[in-house]
C-alpha cells in the first residue's frame, strides 16, 4: 500500500510537471520595408533569450541588466513614477495633440500603452505611427529598485509568464515593424490584440 | 576457408567500426546549385569529425584575428548553442525579398540555413554541438591569455 502511494506520489509530480509547466513562449519581430516589400522574420524562444542575456557583458549590459547613468536619467525617478502608475486606476495619462505630433499614454486592463503618431510629413506624406502595449507586469520588472539599472531578464521572464500581445508596431510610409509574444514558434501574422 | 571468413570478418567489423566512430558526431551537409545553365552542382556530405581533424591543421598565425574577436562572446556562444539545443525545432529567422530567401532554422539538433536567389541555391547543415566545439578550437588558436 505504502509502494502504491510513493508511486501515485511520482506519477502525480510528473503529471504536475509535464501539464503544469508553462507553454515555452516566443518573441517575434517582423520587418516589412522598402517597396519591394522584404520581409524579416526573427523568432526567439523567451526561455533562449533568458540564458543567452545574462551571458553578454559588453557596455553596459552585465549579468541581463542595462546600467543607466545619472545623466541619462535627470534625476527622474522612473520607479516612483511606475508605481504611481501601477496604484492607479485605468485611464488616459497623457494626451499629447500637437501640429508634428500626438502622443497619448494610458492605462489599460494591465498594460501600459503608448501611441505616437508623427505628422511632421504633412498631409500627403504619411508620418511615423508608433503603439506600444506592454503588460505593466513587464514594465514594473524593467526597471527594479535600483533605480539605475533597467533589468532585461526579469523582464523576458515577466513576458513569458503574461499572456499573448502585440507589443509595438511601427508604421511609416516605407517600413512596417512589429514585435509580439504568442506561443507559435513560426511568425504567424498576430491579429490586434488591444 | 574459416581463417579467410575470419579475417574478412574483422576487416568488415573495423570498417563499420570506422564508420561508426567517423559519424558518430554527424555529418556536414553543404550543397550549392547555381541555377544558370552550365552552373555548378556541389553536394558534400562530410563527417563532422574530419572538419575537426581539418581545423587543427588550419596555422594558427590564420586564425589569430578570428581567435581575438570570438573570445569575448564565448559564454554567449555557448548559452546561444545550449539554448537552441533544449529547444524545439525552429526558425529562427526568415528574410523573402522579390528575388531573395534566405532561412536560418534548427532542425533536429543540426543548424540549417537555406538560400535562394536567381543564380544560387545554397543548403548548409551543421550539428549544433558542432558550432559551439568549431568556435572553441578557433578561440584556442589566439594568443594565450
Amino acid at each position: 500500500m505504502r509502494k502504491f502511494m510513493q508511486v501515485g506520489a511520482v506519477v502525480s509530480l510528473l503529471a504536475t510537471a509535464a501539464f503544469g509547466a508553462p507553454a515555452e513562449k516566443y518573441l517575434h519581430v517582423r520587418v516589412t520595408s522598402g517597396s519591394d516589400k522584404e520581409v524579416v522574420s526573427v523568432n526567439v524562444p523567451l526561455s533562449l533569450a533568458e540564458k543567452v542575456i545574462p551571458a553578454i557583458n559588453h557596455g553596459k549590459l552585465n549579468q541581463g541588466k542595462v546600467t543607466i547613468d545619472n545623466a541619462d536619467m535627470k534625476d527622474v525617478d522612473v520607479r516612483a513614477i511606475l508605481e504611481a502608475v501601477k496604484n492607479s486606476p485605468d485611464g488616459d495619462y497623457v494626451t499629447i495633440q500637437g501640429k508634428d505630433q500626438d502622443v497619448r499614454v494610458a492605462k489599460s486592463k494591465g498594460n501600459l500603452i503608448v501611441h505616437v503618431t508623427d505628422k511632421s510629413g504633412g498631409k500627403e506624406k504619411s508620418g511615423q505611427k508608433v503603439d506600444v502595449i506592454i503588460p505593466m507586469s513587464v514594465v514594473n520588472a524593467l526597471v527594479p529598485s535600483d533605480k539605475h539599472e533597467i533589468d532585461l531578464v526579469a523582464a523576458i521572464h515577466a513576458l513569458s509568464n503574461s499572456g499573448e500581445k502585440l507589443m509595438v508596431t511601427v508604421h511609416d510610409a516605407d517600413d512596417d515593424v512589429k514585435v509580439w509574444v504568442d506561443a507559435e514558434s513560426g511568425s504567424t501574422e498576430p491579429s490586434a490584440k488591444e | 576457408m574459416l581463417l579467410v571468413g575470419k579475417i574478412l570478418l574483422g576487416a568488415v567489423g573495423s570498417v563499420v567500426a570506422m564508420g561508426a566512430v567517423i559519424s558518430s558526431e554527424g555529418f556536414v551537409n553543404v550543397r550549392v546549385h547555381e541555377t544558370k545553365p552550365d552552373g555548378v552542382h556541389v553536394h558534400v556530405i562530410a563527417p563532422v569529425l574530419l572538419m575537426n581533424v581539418g581545423l587543427h591543421f588550419v596555422p594558427r598565425r590564420n586564425l589569430k584575428d578570428a581567435a581575438e574577436q570570438v573570445r569575448p562572446w564565448l559564454p554567449v556562444i555557448d548559452a546561444a548553442v545550449k539554448g537552441l539545443k533544449d529547444s524545439d525545432d525552429l526558425q529562427l529567422v526568415e528574410v523573402s525579398g522579390p528575388d531573395q530567401h534566405v532561412k536560418v532554422a534548427t532542425q533536429g539538433g543540426y543548424m540549417v540555413v537555406d538560400v535562394t536567389d536567381p543564380e544560387d541555391e545554397v543548403h548548409v547543415a551543421l550539428p549544433l554541438s558542432e558550432i559551439d566545439r568549431a568556435v572553441h578550437e578557433i578561440a584556442a588558436a589566439g594568443p594565450t591569455l
